[in-house]
């Protein structure tokens, strides 16, 4: 298992670099640039822009400056500064000595943050509010596609695939907006918008307050961004189940006479977990590195618009960052996802 | 990016019909800004109303105001970098100007400076001296309460002085910075567009001069009517420069210093708190000493949230945000509420709508085409049914309230107007000389990629199609892409854009955008056509040239009238659509004034008990 994980750890960083080389070279052949305005820029203007950000040098050797500004840890006396061109994830003092990894560079848009700054101050929330999105995907999904699959063909099953119907053709972008509507405006049981945790956080992403000024603005968004995720589950859930259901080594544990809640449980809901689990990783990817739709509409300062905004915006920094980000997310989640696959199938080997 | 956003924003927030308001039109200028007038004009019952949300306490305490910025983080607040109007209303109220402009009537008013005279010189070029106030002292936020910042030795406040006013000119010229609105001082200010393309690195060739701590001359290349206003704006503020760059005292924050704690300021507000992408607040500053055109504060704080307009309606519709933008879904409901069409509110923005022709694409390259598809878009109908907001209906292009622009007052007949036959005729003629018939025009409209640019192109294409039997086809490429396409000799034959002030003067619509060279119509190098409406007529160029140096209102007014025919309906190159206005919902027990260049006063505001 070690040298497989070793293997993989690997292949994950030729995959981050092969992203990053596609998004870099694709944002670089896309029309426009990040000084383009309505209102232009006169040309010199542009010019000493460029110099401040290097997009004069050949395209080659911005990628190049941009890998090792990122992967190569820099070794240096000068402690950090308050340059925005100079602003590392991780600064170590060792001695007289300074280590420091990790420099995503300014962003563009904003003269006063660095991309360092949007994942320290954004992320967090995002992926507070991913985790709890994921959770309640799982809470509700799971049961509703276990009951249905046992239930099959009852009121239950019709019941339970009825909610992931509507889960899944209920987008944020209609659900999201009634929700507000009716628990905020209307009912005022929940805040219209906002978030309840602020900067400093634990360990960096943790919240410092679990109570109910964190919790009341986390529930309709959470349950807004969850539902539709729990109703793929359900579905999957119970469609794995149902075939998990009728293979040999099932009917087997009836024969020799099995407690039916015993050879759910144990044998048929174990094995069935697999292909949940596989969309589990992706999905666990998405939710917490931001998502677009929710945060705005629940105005909550994540990520999400980060991955769209600087697209239009081309603020290439924040473009790269983000994209590299998810990419590091998605990889490392497949992983953890093989790794459960050997837990939960003993047939599953690595070496 | 400031175009953008204000386009973008103001098209979700379109306005209503303004019938309340149009005493309140920018027309007495004159007039210095007296604060105890009534500021807003359309409700005077309504305070005296019940209050709809009889849970809310009694007004005690602090009076904090709950306002919003729009999605997304404020890009900056140093003066020297700032672009957007979200870091621009910031700057407005922590930092002071030499001139102020006001809020409503874009009069040029004393900013930080009490008085200014002008002197010719020999070359053309005018030399202004601007007396300071010498009583306004820096501030910051210490965490609890806003306090003066002193010197090295704690002994004195620190003021600001003329050599801060010069170090920010300095910051914003200077390369290193690459700001992006250096240029709106490099158009005037001597030296200074030599200064920033690195021409030169002395900075005393450029017309900035220290002549004691409380007086500064500014020297300008030509004697416009707009020195004093561009002199008076965000890209020409003091910073401190101890904070940036660090001195005995050593600050030394560098790009950091307008973070919370290292911030300072010394306009009628500071920043206390900044919570990236999520909200800004600025606290009342009591060391501002209050002048008749920027009084000292009645509010305690304002907290700005960063929502989308939709979002931030439903907050003040839970009474979480004291004033709001009208999302456009919502300005139907909002008319027929008893209670919000009380607090709804539309006043005057400074931006133009419209579309401009290549001049040298087919079929376009004749103004009577040009002319009759401009005459036949019916702008007042496109107002009524598509943009629902009230928006006035473009005769010309300067915004009228503009310094020197004209009005509908002055000029009612100017322009060019919605007049189908006369479009037909205009049309017929074209194709008789030509032998075509209309199935042979083949004619494209291209907008950037938006809802709301769609539903207008698409009325205007049935518009063209009802009036002249003309099909038009829509094209429409991604912001940043078209922004390219638009600029290039590949430019669209009919295209849209849009327009917002910079400074409140003519000169900055009417000279910077069609003029040849402008931001409509660009030339290369060797001067000639290289994007947008390509157009060139002498005439026109020699009009805005001097109006610019004209300096007896009167006569400026008469040259831009006649320059506004010349693009609008004898060569019509562009059509005017549609003058801003946006419209706004305000709590009964807010008393406020309704800024029309993008940005409020709010030292002019006040929260009633309520």
């Amino acid at each position: 298992m070690g040298r497989y994980i070793a293997r993989r750890l690997i292949y994950m960083v030729l995959v981050v670099l092969v992203v990053s080389v596609i998004t870099f070279g694709l944002m670089h052949a896309v029309p426009g640039g990040p000084f383009s305005r309505e209102k232009k820029l006169p040309a010199e203007t542009v010019k000493v822009l460029n110099e401040r950000y290097h997009l004069d040098d050949p395209l080659w050797k911005q990628y190049t400056t941009y890998i090792y500004n990122v992967l190569i840890p820099h070794v240096t006396t000068t402690p950090p500064s308050n340059s925005l061109m100079d602003d590392h994830m991780f600064n170590v003092k060792i001695g007289s000595v300074w280590i420091r990894w990790m420099n995503f560079g300014p962003s563009y848009k904003s003269r006063s943050r660095t991309v360092n700054d949007i994942f320290r101050d954004n992320l967090p929330i995002s992926a507070q509010l991913g985790t709890m999105a994921l959770i309640i995907a799982v809470l509700i999904g799971m049961p509703l596609g276990v009951m249905a699959a046992l239930k099959q063909n009852t009121m239950m099953d019709y019941f339970g695939m009825g909610v992931a119907i509507f889960g899944v053709s209920v987008p944020v972008i209609v659900l999201g907006p009634i929700l507000v509507w009716v628990f905020g405006v209307a009912l005022k049981w929940f805040p219209v918008s906002g978030w309840g945790a602020k900067p400093p956080y634990l360990l960096g992403f943790l919240p410092s307050n679990y109570n109910w000024d964190f919790f009341k603005f986390a529930v309709m968004p959470s349950v807004a961004l969850g539902l539709g995720s729990s109703a793929v589950i359900a579905r999957l859930t119970r469609a794995s189940l149902l075939q998990t259901v009728r293979e040999d080594y099932i009917r087997t544990a009836r024969a020799k006479g099995l407690h039916e809640r015993v050879i759910i449980t144990r044998h048929a809901l174990k094995n069935s977990l697999i292909p949940v689990v596989t969309i589990l990783g992706p999905l666990f990817a998405a939710l917490v590195t931001g998502t677009f739709v929710t945060e705005l509409i629940f105005g909550i300062p994540g990520m999400g618009k980060y991955f769209v905004t600087s697209i239009t915006n081309r603020d290439y920094p924040v473009i790269m960052g983000t994209i590299l980000l998810y990419a590091v997310f998605l990889v490392v989640a497949n992983l953890l996802v093989d790794i459960v696959y050997a837990y939960l199938d003993p047939r599953i080997r690595y070496d | 990016m400031r175009k953008l956003f204000i386009t973008l924003s103001m098209l979700i927030a379109l306005s209503m019909v303004l019938a309340a308001c149009g005493g309140a039109a920018p027309e007495a200028p004159a007039e210095p800004a007296a604060p105890a007038e009534p500021a807003a004009p359309a409700e005077p019952a309504a305070p005296a109303e019940p209050e709809p949300e009889p849970e809310e306490p009694a007004m005690e305490g602090p009076k904090v105001l709950y306002g919003n910025f729009g999605p997304g983080d404020v890009p900056s607040l140093d003066p020297a970098v700032a672009e957007d109007t979200s870091s621009i209303q910031v700057i407005e109220e922590t930092f002071i100007g030499l001139t102020n402009l006001n809020e409503e009537t874009s009069a040029t008013e004393p900013g930080m400076a009490t008085a200014w005279e002008e002197t010719t010189n020999d070359d053309g070029s005018v030399t202004v001296t601007f007396n300071l106030r010498n009583d306004v002292p820096w501030v910051r936020f210490n965490g609890e309460a806003v306090e003066t910042v002193k010197t090295c030795d704690g002994s004195a406040d620190r003021m600001v002085t003329a050599q801060d006013f010069a170090y920010g000119i300095m910051r914003n010229q200077a390369p290193a910075n690459a700001s992006p609105y250096a240029y709106l001082l490099g158009f005037v200010l001597k030296g200074a567009a030599e200064f920033n393309s690195g021409e030169t690195d002395d900075f005393s060739t450029v017309g900035v001069e220290v002549v004691d701590d409380y007086t500064l001359k500014l020297t300008f290349l030509a004697p416009t009517a707009y020195n004093t206003q561009i002199a008076g704006l965000w890209v020409a503020r003091p910073q401190p420069q101890w904070v940036i760059e660090g001195d005995d005292c050593t600050e030394a924050r560098g790009e950091r210093w307008t973070e919370p704690g290292f911030f300072q300021s010394y306009g009628p507000f500071t920043m206390s708190e900044w919570i990236h992408d999520s909200e800004l607040t600025i606290v009342k500053n009591p060391f501002w000493p209050g002048t008749d055109e920027i009084p000292v504060s009645k509010i305690d704080a304002v907290t700005f949230s960063m929502l989308d307009d939709t979002v931030s309606f439903a907050e003040y519709e839970s009474g979480n945000m004291d004033y709001s933008p009208v999302p456009l879904a919502d300005i139907d409901r909002v008319k027929a509420d008893p209670v919000l069409s009380s607090e709804l509110v539309i006043a005057p923005v400074q931006c133009t709508y419209y579309y401009g022709f290549n001049t040298r694409a087919p079929f376009v390259d004749d103004a009577r085409v040009r002319r009759a598809l401009s005459m036949a878009v019916d702008r007042q109908s496109l107002i009524d049914n598509v943009t629902k907001g009230g928006q006035e209906p473009a005769q010309w292009f300067s915004r009228p309230g503009l310094a020197a622009a004209p009005t509908m007052e002055s000029h009612p007949d100017l322009g060019i107007k919605y007049d189908p036959e006369a479009a037909k005729a205009e049309l017929q003629s074209y194709l008789d000389e030509k032998g075509l018939t209309v199935a042979d025009l083949d004619l494209t409209l291209m907008f950037n990629t938006s809802s709301g640019h769609q539903t207008i192109a698409e009325a205007i294409q049935q518009m063209w199609k009802d009036a002249l039997d003309v099909d038009v086809k829509l094209v429409n490429q991604e912001w940043a892409v078209y922004l390219e396409t638009v600029d290039s000799l590949a430019t669209p034959q009919i295209f849209r854009l849009g327009w917002c002030l910079d400074y409140p003067d003519a000169n900055n619509f009417i000279r910077e955008v069609f003029a040849s060279g402008g931001n409509a119509n660009a030339v290369d190098d060797a001067g000639e056509p290289s994007g947008g409406i390509m157009w060139k007529n002498d005439r026109f160029e020699e009009l805005v040239t001097t109006a610019a140096l004209e300096t007896d209102p009167a006569k400026r007014l008469e040259m831009y009238a006649e320059a506004e025919q010349i693009l609008v309906y004898d060569d019509a190159v562009m059509i005017p659509i549609y003058w801003y206005t946006r419209v706004t919902v305000t709590k009964p027990y807010i008393t406020r004034t309704f800024g029309v260049g993008g940005h409020e006063k709010f030292e002019k505001w006040d929260i009633l008990p309520h």
